[in-house]
């Protein structure tokens, strides 16, 4: 049914059965009046809300959604509001990053009794979405596209693993490799210039293992396929945060992986490496120094310095050694303390909402839903049941509208709260260069803000953020009803 | 002998203007990012474009990403609202379409299409509408390139199968050869300068061209060596084990013409729509059947699909390769999976 | 599916301002809705009959009602559609009276929003299941916290309906406030008199297990079937050997030890029995002022002590029991009235509450009956009592009446000129409120036969005149004058407060409490002694001011809920409750970690390790549906499809 013409906006409450459906029936029979946009949709709790129900209504034509739940320590099932806590304010936080404006969305808590209350929040947020105006559609955006910059100081020397200790990893993997199914690692691809990733399962596999700036995959995706064997994996620093973040949510066993560590010094960001090589016949050398890379193609040559050629993400790298391993060889760089926002975020941040907006609707109108991006993820452990193709549940159409691909993108971040590791995995798989990564990134940012500089993939001991709660929640707070 | 004409660089955005008149006309466009993507997107007047190989094939003008097969609506009798009529809608959306600037493995792949979708037992009208209101202009390739195959498989840079206009780079601009009646047609009503003169230089450029492709590999075996893997687990495992079972492959590829329905709405409030979108034999779903059971839970056994199909099931009913040799699956794939090893691999050991 | 839909006009409640014929017009062109109506009262016995008369007649399969709201009707309406033979869960409701017709006034925004309200109940039932209840068994066990008068008739009205009943009470004794109580109001019989006999039948009652000096310290579990632990705080006496003789408190060292009991009105022993009257009458040292525990030495009461009942090492213990449902009976505590510093903030001895001049009143208290004021122990000649001290005063928060201060003020004041016959009592107040049996009847006989002057007005101030009296100074509405009175003693009527604790215990509990702490009852009205969560009944004060009778009343009345509760052998879930999709799960065990109730457990399924719900213990909240990333456990009627369903109702326009 239409919006009422220049009267109503559209507002979608969801309430919880117990306290806030009760508070607006309180409400209700002491004839309290309140402006008629809202339409409430009950739920028995507000845990049982998944803050994709919210991006969905915004996206799909919400002018703004309100959420009511009990009262913390009121909660009828005793903790549902406790999770539903810390998933909406994670929701609120990143709702702008997308280009929607975070005053559109509110939760609160309304008591059975309070129906004065009731009324109060109804009339002042109707209120506010009236001040604000109608929603910008992303159908309406006009598409805008712009490349971050990539010019960034690292937090650590940046390198190529020169004087790594490879021969000595070769052999350690070679001791243990009896004792396992395989080792993870990586090799030398269709060319000297490529790498991708190596199952060892013969000591003359291990001979094939290669370490270096080309070694961009992350090894951890392919663990929990290995589910129930023993396995050994080869990481970098960002790789064992995502084998850490795995034992985390006991997606896979201590005692079944065996971890091989050396100290990582940045690896190449391929998207720029290819451009710059642009296309060629034939690789006619690899060289390595300790700043950087040279490529001669077809008789040209390219230099790739580290400082300007890595992986946005190795610029603020604080781990370059593994978080957790078995075999540990060679030393880390020092990591020098400093801030560091991601580039694609940076670029993000600096932009208005209507802005944000233009340039997802610019980026996602490309995406081909191959779902690359899901896939190379080692955190995506849904693999063949993920909601973004299933009817049962039916989140997303088969449409092949930048609606439809962005909410996927946000159903990745969502389910990554908290548990996002920022490998980059996703967007590095991204054929067409979509800067997805940059949403995982807003998310880790507010987990991290929101609960003391939490990061995923540290502590095999940390429950994911998401996943737990306090009683008394000392970043987030209510915010009042004036 | 074909028409040929000749267009200097600065006036091809005239040309596509012309070409634009009567047409859709797909264009390869640049979207700027750290990862930089070639897509065809619909030209208008005054939009930049590319002259580079695009990312994403031309695939898109027969076979969309995501097409309305058909839209319904029911109505409800207000006299009695348990009466519930459907009206259908079925009719082809297709416009004329002008590809412009793809390559010669992206027109040999609408031939691939044409096969099972306009010459088998059922003729898709679909494709068949979008397929007869097509112009293919290629631009013939300079060079080869570390993940091109095109003359493994039948193919080449200046290949003109598929094509109705083969364009070539040269100095100060391009030469256009007309190949097919159609192809003539567009270029007779130009406007264009005769490229007569220009065409030896063309031509010199495909030869050098050709010339710097590699040796290729015999594949006439490929059919029945493939096909005699078909049992070989142990094979596919260990040509897939890294494969992540994405849509890349398949999704960029020029030939892939998978596809899934779906129906989107119940027709009630506002029509519903039948969709035909792009389906992907690396995904589980590809497979899956109503109960729940998937004869292919294992990425092996899709990736022997894929790889099966393009160079021994579709050899076996139509006499080519359904790979064009374009490399996107190769270029794009997060893995670097190369599909070149695969084949090999499989001519070259024995099984 | 064929759905019928009915609006209800609600009299004019709903029709008044929702075009009900027109929603109704609107609905018949909503997926499914076979047939759409509009009725005058849908509730009531025709409209419930045409509802059933729809479903026969036009081969209905699910119904929509748009009424009031559901926490109201749905059980009636879910009644009224298996009555004609559907599944009880193929009925959804649409709130548009509450939500709707009593808060716009805006008739065509109200129909059209009771239009939309309609349209995403049909999506929702357009996706709903019939689903089936599961029987399980019932503990026909009951928990009743709290050992007042409410807690008390609660139990014994279980206890001789032969359930068994364990009986938690903080304190030393049970008995709460009505044993400090010395008469009570409007008959002025001894109060101690008439709860005596009650407390000495929990002592005896076979059925009843009192667990005294004790606090629940932890709830788990679902009606029928509850796990509670009880913290047994130390005594340092063993009481299975205590007689309470009483020789350990008259040799008890350490005697300026405060008395709770006595309202700190006068001192008390280290170790001993709170009053003679005690249930159980045993004794129990307090750790704070037992020179033994403090300073390692004494243990004179060791000594004494004729069956070697003392233990200074007695620690805590936690014990467990299992139950079948809760009655809560917390009672009440009194607010802090030292806040308000015109009445000297607690500076003055003589300035008191009224729980301490009952004490002061009665025989068993320090002064054994005698009124003498705590300052120098002299009979008091004035005595002014003033009203709502912490009630009634939205300037500290307390706007609500305590509801029979009005009523043991009139009994003090007569109480005050029988012990003194020659005294004069004066009654600051606000407004006298007696509405009960026989109350404004008492309140007059204390101003007409005993000679109570009522002053109807607030006091400004209270300070002494330097020769042992206390000078009151306050306004006299009526009269429209400022009024000064000599006092030699003040009583404050001091108002009524939640229980110390009530909101954490309302969080063991799953139950709601109000701003006040005082428990939600299910519905203000209908449902009193229910609350939100099954299995879980309130009884007294706790769940808001009321007076003996009525306590005892509704710890009756919770009792006739346990009982008719325990009068089935099973009891059925509510079959809304989350399922798991053994396919899409992947055993990535977020659900087990966030589900409150622990209703998730691993279970092999051909080989793989997968979720399961435990169909009795799910309560149904939903936790586990938005946790999980496959969608693979989903709540029974509140899917995702069916939530999205409503999301893309309201807002794909």
């Amino acid at each position: 049914m239409p919006v009422l013409n220049g009267k109503e906006l559209r507002i979608v409450g969801f309430l919880c059965n117990w306290c806030s459906y009760g508070g607006a029936d309180t409400a209700g029979v002491a004839r309290a009046g309140q402006p008629t946009d809202l339409r409430i949709i009950r739920v028995p709790c507000s845990g049982r809300i998944d803050p994709l129900f919210i991006v969905k209504a915004l996206l799909n034509g919400a002018d703004g959604v309100l959420v009511s739940g009990c009262h913390p320590r009121d909660c009828h099932y005793s903790a549902g509001n406790y999770y539903a806590r810390r998933r909406l304010e994670v929701l609120k936080q990143f709702l702008p990053v997308l280009g929607i404006d975070d005053r559109r969305f509110e939760y609160t808590w309304v008591s059975a009794s309070e129906g004065q209350r009731w009324q109060h929040v109804v009339t002042t947020f109707t209120d506010r979405i009236h001040k604000l105006g109608p929603a910008p559609r992303l159908e309406d955006a006009e598409p805008l596209l712009k490349i971050a910059d990539m010019a960034l100081t690292s937090l650590r020397p940046l390198g190529t693993g020169q004087n790594a200790a490879l021969d000595d990893l070769k052999a350690a993997i070679k001791a243990k490799l009896p004792e396992l199914d395989c080792v993870i690692g990586w090799q030398q691809g269709y060319d000297a210039a490529h790498t991708v990733p190596l199952f060892m399962r013969t000591p003359e596999d291990v001979d094939k293992l290669v370490w270096g700036p080309f070694n961009v995959n992350n090894p951890a995706t392919y663990l929990p396929s290995f589910k129930g064997r023993k396995v050994g994996i080869v990481v970098k620093g960002c790789d064992s945060r995502s084998v850490v973040e795995l034992l985390q949510e006991n997606l896979i066993k201590r005692e079944d992986v065996t971890i091989f560590a050396m100290p990582c010094q940045g690896t190449l960001d391929m998207a720029r490496v290819n451009q710059e090589l642009g296309r060629y016949s034939a690789i006619d050398s690899v060289s390595y120094d300790e700043a950087g890379v040279t490529i001669v193609a077809d008789g040209k040559e390219h230099r790739f310095c580290m400082n300007d050629y890595a992986q946005g993400k190795c610029y603020g790298c604080t781990t370059p050694s593994a978080v957790l391993a078995d075999t540990r060889l060679g030393t880390p760089e020092a990591v020098q303390p400093g801030a560091y926002t991601p580039p694609e975020l940076a670029m993000l941040d600096a932009m208005t909402l209507e802005e944000r907006l233009s340039f997802w609707k610019g980026q996602m109108e490309r995406c081909l839903r191959c779902y690359a991006c899901r896939n190379a993820c080692p955190m995506c452990v849904c693999r063949d049941y993920c909601i973004a193709e299933s009817r049962e549940p039916q989140w997303m159409t088969q449409e092949a509208t930048a609606r439809e691909k962005l909410f996927f993108q946000t159903i990745h971040a969502m389910h990554l709260a908290g548990r996002c590791t920022g490998c980059g995995e996703c967007q590095r798989a991204c054929p067409v260069g979509i800067p997805i990564l940059a949403l995982r990134q807003q998310i880790a940012r507010a987990v991290a803000q929101l609960f003391d500089g939490y990061k995923p993939g540290l502590d095999p001991e940390a429950v994911p953020p998401l996943l737990g709660y306090e009683l008394e929640e000392k970043n987030i707070h209510e915010r009042e009803w004036k | 002998m074909s028409i040929i004409r000749f267009v200097n660089t600065d006036g091809l955005p005239a040309f596509l203007a012309y070409l634009s008149k009567d047409a859709r006309v797909l264009a390869p466009v640049e979207k700027p990012a750290d990862k930089k993507s070639v897509v065809f997107e619909e030209w208008t007047q005054g939009k930049p474009f590319t002259l580079e190989k695009a990312t994403v094939p031309a695939k898109e003008a027969v076979l969309p990403q995501c097409e309305t097969l058909l839209t319904y609506k029911r109505d409800k009798d207000p006299e009695d609202p348990s009466r519930v009529s459907l009206k259908l809608d079925d009719t082809p959306q297709a416009v004329p379409t002008v590809v412009f600037a793809c390559r010669p493995c992206d027109a040999r792949g609408y031939v691939t299409l044409d096969r099972p979708y306009l010459q088998g037992p059922m003729v898709d009208p679909y494709y068949k509408a979008r397929r007869e209101q097509l112009t293919v202009l290629t631009l013939t390739c300079p060079r080869g390139c570390s993940t091109c195959f095109c003359h493994w498989v039948g193919g080449g840079p200046s290949s003109p199968e598929g094509s109705d206009v083969l364009m070539t780079e040269v100095e100060g601009g391009i030469v256009l050869q007309g190949l097919t009646p159609r192809g003539d047609a567009l270029l007779e009503g130009s406007g264009l300068e005769d490229g007569a003169a220009r065409f030896p230089d063309a031509e010199a450029a495909r030869k050098a061209a050709w010339a710097t492709l590699n040796k290729a590999p015999d594949l006439k075996e490929a059919p029945a060596k493939v096909a005699a893997r078909f049992t070989d687990a142990d094979f596919w495992e260990k040509e897939t084990d890294r494969c992540l079972s994405c849509g890349a492959c398949t999704y960029f590829c020029p030939t892939c013409y998978c596809f899934n329905i779906t129906d989107e709405g119940d027709g009630y409030q506002k029509p519903g729509r039948r969709l035909r979108t792009w389906d992907n034999c690396m995904s589980p779903l590809f497979t899956r059947e109503a109960s729940g059971h998937n004869p292919r839970t294992a990425r092996a056994l899709r990736m022997r699909n894929r790889v099966s199909h393009k160079f021994a099931t579709y050899p076996e009913n139509w006499g080519a390769f359904s790979c064009n040799g374009c490399g996107r699956c190769i270029s794009n794939c997060p893995v670097c999976l190369d599909i070149r090893a695969i084949v090999l691999d499989a001519v070259k050991t024995e099984s | 599916m064929r759905i019928g839909v009915f609006i209800c006009h609600c009299g004019s409640n709903i029709g008044g301002t929702v075009d009900c014929a027109r929603v109704a017009e609107l609905a018949r062109a909503f997926p499914d809705v076979a047939y759409a109506t509009d009725l005058m009262y849908s509730c009531a016995e025709p409209g419930q009959a045409a509802i059933e008369a729809a479903i026969h007649e036009h081969k209905l399969d699910g119904v929509v009602v748009a009424s009031c709201t559901p926490r109201m009707h749905e059980p009636t309406f879910r009644r009224t559609v298996e009555r004609a033979g559907l599944n009880r869960y193929m009925f959804e409701m649409a709130n548009i009276r509450e939500h709707v017709s009593w808060i716009g006034k805006d008739k065509e925004a109200n129909t059209n929003k009771a239009a939309e309200l309609v349209q995403i109940a049909v999506e929702k039932l357009r996706r709903d299941k019939p689903l089936s209840a599961k029987s399980f068994d019932i503990n026909k066990r009951v928990l009743i916290i709290g050992g007042g008068v409410a807690g008390i008739q609660a139990a014994l009205d279980c206890a001789d309906g032969g359930v068994p009943v364990v009986l938690v009470e903080r304190e030393a004794t049970i008995g709460g406030k009505m044993a400090k109580l010395d008469k009570t109001f409007p008959t002025v019989d001894c109060s101690a008199c008439i709860l005596g006999p009650k407390m000495v039948d929990v002592a005896q009652h076979p059925n009843i297990t009192l667990y005294a000096y004790s606090e629940v310290e932890d709830i788990s579990g679902y009606v029928g079937n509850f796990t509670v632990k009880i913290r047994k705080r130390p005594t340092y006496v063993d009481w299975s050997k205590c007689t309470g003789c009483g020789a350990c408190t008259e040799k008890c060292p350490s005697k300026k030890t405060p008395d709770a009991f006595n309202e700190f009105t006068g001192p008390t022993t280290a170790i001993n029995i709170a009053f003679p009257q005690a249930i159980p009458k045993k004794a129990v040292i307090n750790p704070e002022h037992c020179r033994q525990l403090v300073k390692g030495k004494c243990g004179v009461c060791a000594r004494v002590c004729p069956t070697g009942a003392i233990n200074y090492e007695m620690q805590e213990e936690i014990v467990t029991e299992e139950v079948g449902c809760i009655v809560a009976a917390t009672g009440y505590d009194l607010m802090d009235w030292t806040v308000y510093e015109e009445y000297g903030g607690g500076k003055y001895p003589d300035v008191i509450t009224s729980l301490q001049y009952e004490r002061l009143l009665s025989a068993s208290g320090p002064t054994e009956g005698h009124i003498l004021r705590p300052s120098d122990g002299k009979e008091p000649r004035n005595v002014v009592f003033i009203q709502c001290v912490g009630s009634r005063d939205r300037s500290i928060g307390r706007p609500y009446c305590s509801g029979f201060c009005c009523m043991y003020t009139a009994k003090q004041a007569v109480l005050t000129k029988d012990h003194i016959p020659d005294s004069q009592s004066y009654v600051f107040y606000m407004d006298v409120r007696a509405p009960g049996k026989m109350y404004d009847e008492f309140t007059r006989r204390a101003i007409e036969e005993y000679g109570t002057e009522y002053i109807r007005g607030r006091v400004s101030k209270i300070y002494p005149d330097g020769n042992g009296h206390l000078v009151v100074r306050g306004a006299d509405t009526l009269m429209g004058e400022q009024v000064e009175i000599l006092a030699d003693l003040v009583v404050l009527a001091v108002g009524v407060e939640a229980s110390k604790g009530s909101p954490q215990l309302a969080e063991k509990l799953r139950i709601s409490y109000d701003s006040y702490g005082f428990f939600m009852e299910s519905h203000v009205k209908l449902k009193p002694v229910e609350t939100n969560t099954a299995g879980v009944f309130l009884a007294g004060v706790c769940q808001g001011v009321k007076d003996i009778p009525a306590s005892v009343a509704q710890g009756s009345a919770a009792a006739a809920k346990v009982l008719a509760l325990f009068a089935r052998d099973k009891l059925e879930n509510d079959p809304q409750i989350a399922a798991v999709d053994v396919k899409r799960c992947v055993a990535c065990g977020k659900c087990i970690r966030c589900c409150p109730f622990g209703a998730i457990k691993e279970v092999e399924f051909r080989g793989e390790v997968k979720a399961q719900v435990i169909e009795t213990v799910c309560q149904g909240c939903g936790v586990c549906t938005s946790t999980c990333p496959q969608g693979a456990i989903q709540l029974a009627h509140a899917t995702d499809n069916q939530i999205l369903a409503e999301v893309n109702a309201l807002c794909q326009c």
